[in-house]
């Protein structure tokens, strides 16, 4: 309960004046000569305890209506999220607003995104605190606090829709920065959010931090998070995984893989609205089940560059009905092996290029001509030697850095060396059984499955020796024993992987190529954005070089807003392409006692918004009122005169005397 | 007040009166006949009955003496009670005074017993109009105080009169009830006749406080500190069950119990009394 005119409740020991009145009557009492005694003492030794349980609640009630009468001045306010905590107005409220792409899902039954139905609700608790409290917003695309009014803050820039996901434990962490930089005095930290679990990260370590550093602030803050869970119409979310430009001869076209998610499974087919450098045209894709990827082409005859969007018609959500795409010069990828093992020719092959006029296989150099090496071209680095140091790791980790793909073999010996935090350990040899593949990621990596879904046969590898990997990465691969076949760690815009085997026959079966080829062409055409002078970013994750430019939306050929809008923007010769984060169409939520578990022993409160909630708070002193009533209404009726009993000298009344 | 005060049984006088005696007279109130016995008068055989039967009877006749009344006045320190209408003791005394002077009156013999913690006052039973002085002089003086000594006192005038006679009890019973309960039995027993007036004021038996007050025992050093209207109804509860007691015994010894509050008019009080029992006399 939060109040509005906090001051009264100093007036609350006035409670006790019912029971202060009640043992100064009894000492005023007056003395009275009385000579049936023996019936007095008798009655007194047998008053029930239900005289005594009459009293008490006699002085309850009268305790209570001057309790109720307090409460009732001091113009309480609560509602679902707000709660009964005790509390006066805070002198800082800190909005945090998830502006991610999923907020803008539609309430079902209504015209509102939950965005604007948080704002909405928010507006109205926060209305009763402007006069008392700093309202500060943080919303999830800026992160960046501004001192806002409730009147604005529907209209406000951050509090638009946008394409981005949200950062939860970043926001707070900017909250937590604010509380400290500003010295606030008693805050409260409100947040709407959808609990879409990849804004809230529950996994994340910074979550224990969080609250270790909320928990010793000098001032206790309240936590309270609107939930904007509710029912939802069906929708369905676009988005480019895979594009692929192939060239042949004069003819051209750009292979797509779309992924469509919906909320319902349901056998359909889905509209989609394809444009292509500004031209649309319709036609109807099969959706399976909740997630369905659909391969599609579009013929750009002989553009050397372009640019479009696919789209779906209006939804549950809007917001991710929408992805774009840009196709631009082909730049054929390169790889460059660096060994002096045998094994030189045939990582050669597997990396090898198909260009016009056949396969052409990768470079080959020896780790001490790497300094030396032109880099300029490669996409892929394969490195079977010891790990690189000084000026070649310099290099390597600027080649990653730049979107280059670098997988590393085992040398056959253990090193101190590390690079990107992951090292060589000890080789391991197989006992009786050679060791097998139990798991490995087939939904994205090198080893994903096909397009037409079918398994890389991992599951056949065996390995007889293997070179454990030390450190910390995503294990792509690993073997029954839990030991790593394949790591990566992200490193720039690149990755860096370590594959514990070799292929060869004393090591592992990975030389018949069934696995090893895809997987380095796979690399091969990864590390190919490193060339592309086009950006593509995630909304929200657009670097911050490129947003100091000046960008132009092509579709609108207006300014535009690339750090929190999605579309294909220029500027200059320059192209980028911002998309929704593939992330925010996932449905999955943080449940309830999660979400309160991330904020251990904070303060918090957790309101979940239902459809028919019209207020977050409200002022409820017409309860209190009359329940005050109904206390004195009650009082009244115990202490009511019983018949005959007016004052101590009654006035003289006739009574006849029996006769024995 | 025209009706005598009449007494309920036969009693036992010195000369003769109004009331009837438990002994054959000379009255002209036919009794019975008997058989005649060596011994008896000859001068009461029924000459008339021998002529017809020839053989001896006597006549006998009601005999009427005079009435012997002891009036008891309660003089402990809960009789000192004062209500709206006055103190208990006050009241009390102006019926023992009319009361003796209605029996002087009507010839017969009236006397006074009172008693508390300090004094012990009896003034036998006299018929001489004087004799009415020595009994207002003796009210006039007594004082209510002290715990009660009523019923030391019945027992001891169970004792004392030999003879039959009507007693009036003037108190309020604030006793132990099982203890007054043996002295009117002692009393009864001893043949007297017993009327008990049960003086009660109306504060007593309504309780009609509506502030806490502290009640002062008026016999004894107790206090209480209470809030009436809480135990209101305990204490209607404990009195009534005493009332209903003592009334219940009266009845059994049958003794005439009159419950008298004291806003009541003591004239229309003994108007009532004298009345019912004239009405029982004649029956």
């Amino acid at each position: 309960m939060t109040f509005l005119q906090p001051f009264i409740l100093w007036g609350l020991p006035l409670v006790l004046l019912p029971v202060i009145i009640h043992l100064i009557n009894r000492m005023r009492h007056r003395p009275r000569q009385w000579a049936a005694m023996q019936f007095l003492l008798a009655a007194t030794r047998s008053s029930t305890s239900h005289s005594k349980i009459k009293n008490w609640l006699i002085l309850a009630m009268r305790i209570l209506a001057v309790l109720l009468l307090l409460l009732f001045l001091s113009r309480p306010l609560v509602g679902g999220w707000l709660g009964w905590a005790m509390a006066a107005a805070p002198d800082a409220i800190l909005l945090l607003v998830d502006r991610s792409a999923s907020m803008e899902s539609r309430v079902a039954g209504t015209d509102e995104s939950r965005r604007e139905y948080a704002l909405k609700l928010i507006a109205s608790a926060a209305g009763e605190f402007e006069n008392n409290s700093h309202l500060i917003l943080i919303d999830s695309a800026t992160r960046h606090p501004e001192t806002v009014s409730v009147a604005s803050l529907a209209e406000l820039p951050n509090t638009q829709p946008t394409d981005t996901a949200a950062d939860i434990p970043a926001m707070l962490q900017t909250a937590l920065d604010w509380l400290i930089e500003n010295e606030a005095g008693t805050a409260e930290v409100w947040i709407a959010s959808d609990l879409q679990s990849s804004n809230w990260l529950p996994g994340d370590s910074r979550w224990e931090t969080l609250v270790t550093a909320f928990d010793s602030l000098p001032q206790k803050v309240r936590i309270r998070l609107l939930a904007t869970t509710q029912d939802s119409p069906p929708n369905t979310s676009i988005s480019v995984s895979e594009l692929a430009r192939i060239q042949t001869g004069e003819t051209g076209e750009v292979r797509l893989a779309v992924d469509l998610k919906r909320s319902e499974a349901t056998a359909d087919t889905a509209a989609i609205t394809r444009t292509l450098n500004g031209i649309a045209t319709e036609f109807e894709a099969r959706v399976n089940g909740q997630s369905t990827r659909w391969r599609h082409r579009v013929e750009i005859g002989d553009q050397s560059g372009g640019w479009g969007k696919l789209e779906l018609p209006a939804d549950g959500n809007p917001r991710d009905n929408v992805t774009y795409y840009r196709y631009s010069d082909d730049h054929p990828p390169a790889g460059l092996v660096i060994t002096e093992s045998p094994l030189g020719p045939l990582w050669q092959a597997a990396a090898s290029v198909a260009d016009a006029s056949g396969r052409k296989p990768a470079k080959r150099l020896a780790p001490d001509d790497f300094t030396n090496a032109d880099l300029r071209d490669i996409t892929l680095v394969i490195w079977q030697a010891s790990l690189p140091q000084g000026d070649s790791a310099e290099a390597l980790r600027q080649f990653v850095n730049e979107g280059g793909r670098l997988i590393f073999f085992p040398p056959g010996e253990a090193t101190t060396t590390r690079f990107a935090g992951l090292g060589w350990g000890e080789k391991q040899e197989a006992d009786d059984e050679p060791f097998k593949v139990g798991r490995w990621d087939e939904d994205q990596g090198p080893l994903a499955n096909t397009d037409e879904g079918l398994l890389l046969p991992l599951n056949q590898l065996t390995a007889v020796q293997r070179q454990r990997v030390l450190g910390q990465a995503a294990v792509l691969a690993a073997f029954n024993d839990g030991q790593t076949l394949l790591a990566r760690q992200a490193l720039g815009q690149g990755e860096v992987y370590f594959c514990s085997t070799l292929p060869l026959l004393t090591w592992s079966e990975l030389g018949d190529g069934m696995v090893v080829v895809p997987m380095l062409q796979r690399l091969l055409a990864a590390g190919s954005a490193r060339l592309q002078r086009d950006s593509v970013a995630e909304c929200g994750k657009v670097g911050a070089g490129d947003l100091q430019l000046e960008w132009t939306s092509v579709e609108t050929s207006q300014r535009g807003d690339v750090a929190t809008q999605a579309g294909v923007y220029q500027a200059g010769d320059r192209w980028l392409v911002v998309n929704r984060p593939a992330a925010e169409s996932e449905f999955e939520r943080v449940e309830d006692e999660a979400v309160a578990a991330l904020f251990g022993g904070l303060s918090f409160q957790l309101f979940q918004a239902k459809r028919d909630d019209t207020a977050l708070q409200g002022e409820i002193w017409r309860m209190f009122l009359f329940f005050m009533l109904l206390a004195l209404l009650v009082e009244a009726w115990l202490i009511r005169p019983k018949a005959g009993v007016e004052s101590d000298e009654p006035a003289p009344k006739p009574q006849p005397a029996p006769a024995a | 007040m025209g009706q005598p005060l009449l007494a309920r049984f036969p009693m036992e006088g010195t000369v003769s009166g109004h009331h009837r005696s438990p002994h054959r007279g000379s009255s002209v109130e036919f009794a019975e006949y008997r058989n005649y016995v060596p011994g008896d008068d000859i001068r009461r055989l029924d000459w008339r009955v021998f002529a017809r039967t020839d053989r001896y009877y006597l006549k006998e006749f009601e005999a009427e003496t005079n009435l012997r009344c002891y009036v008891v006045l309660d003089c402990s320190g809960s009789m000192a009670f004062e209500g709206a209408h006055g103190t208990r003791f006050d009241y009390a005394k102006r019926l023992a005074a009319t009361l003796s002077y209605l029996v002087i009156n009507q010839g017969d013999a009236a006397g006074l017993v009172h008693v508390n913690a300090n004094d012990n006052t009896e003034i036998p039973p006299r018929r001489n109009a004087s004799h009415l002085q020595l009994i207002l002089d003796s009210l006039g003086q007594a004082q209510p105080k002290g715990e009660t000594q009523l019923i030391p006192l019945l027992h001891e005038l169970a004792e004392k009169a030999r003879r039959r006679a009507l007693v009036i009890i003037l108190s309020d019973c604030f006793c132990d009830g099982a203890e007054l309960r043996d002295a009117l039995q002692h009393l009864r027993f001893q043949k007297h006749d017993l009327a008990l007036f049960h003086l009660l004021d109306p504060l007593e038996l309504d309780f009609t406080f509506d502030r806490p007050v502290r009640f002062v025992d008026m016999e004894g050093s107790h206090s209480i500190v209470t809030e009436p209207a809480t135990i209101r109804a305990e204490y209607q509860t404990e009195l009534n069950r005493f009332l209903e007691r003592l009334r219940t015994d009266c009845h059994e010894f049958n003794a005439d119990y009159r419950r008298v509050t004291t806003d009541l008019p003591y004239d229309k009080v003994l108007a009532d009394f004298l009345t019912e029992r004239a009405g029982r006399g004649k029956r």
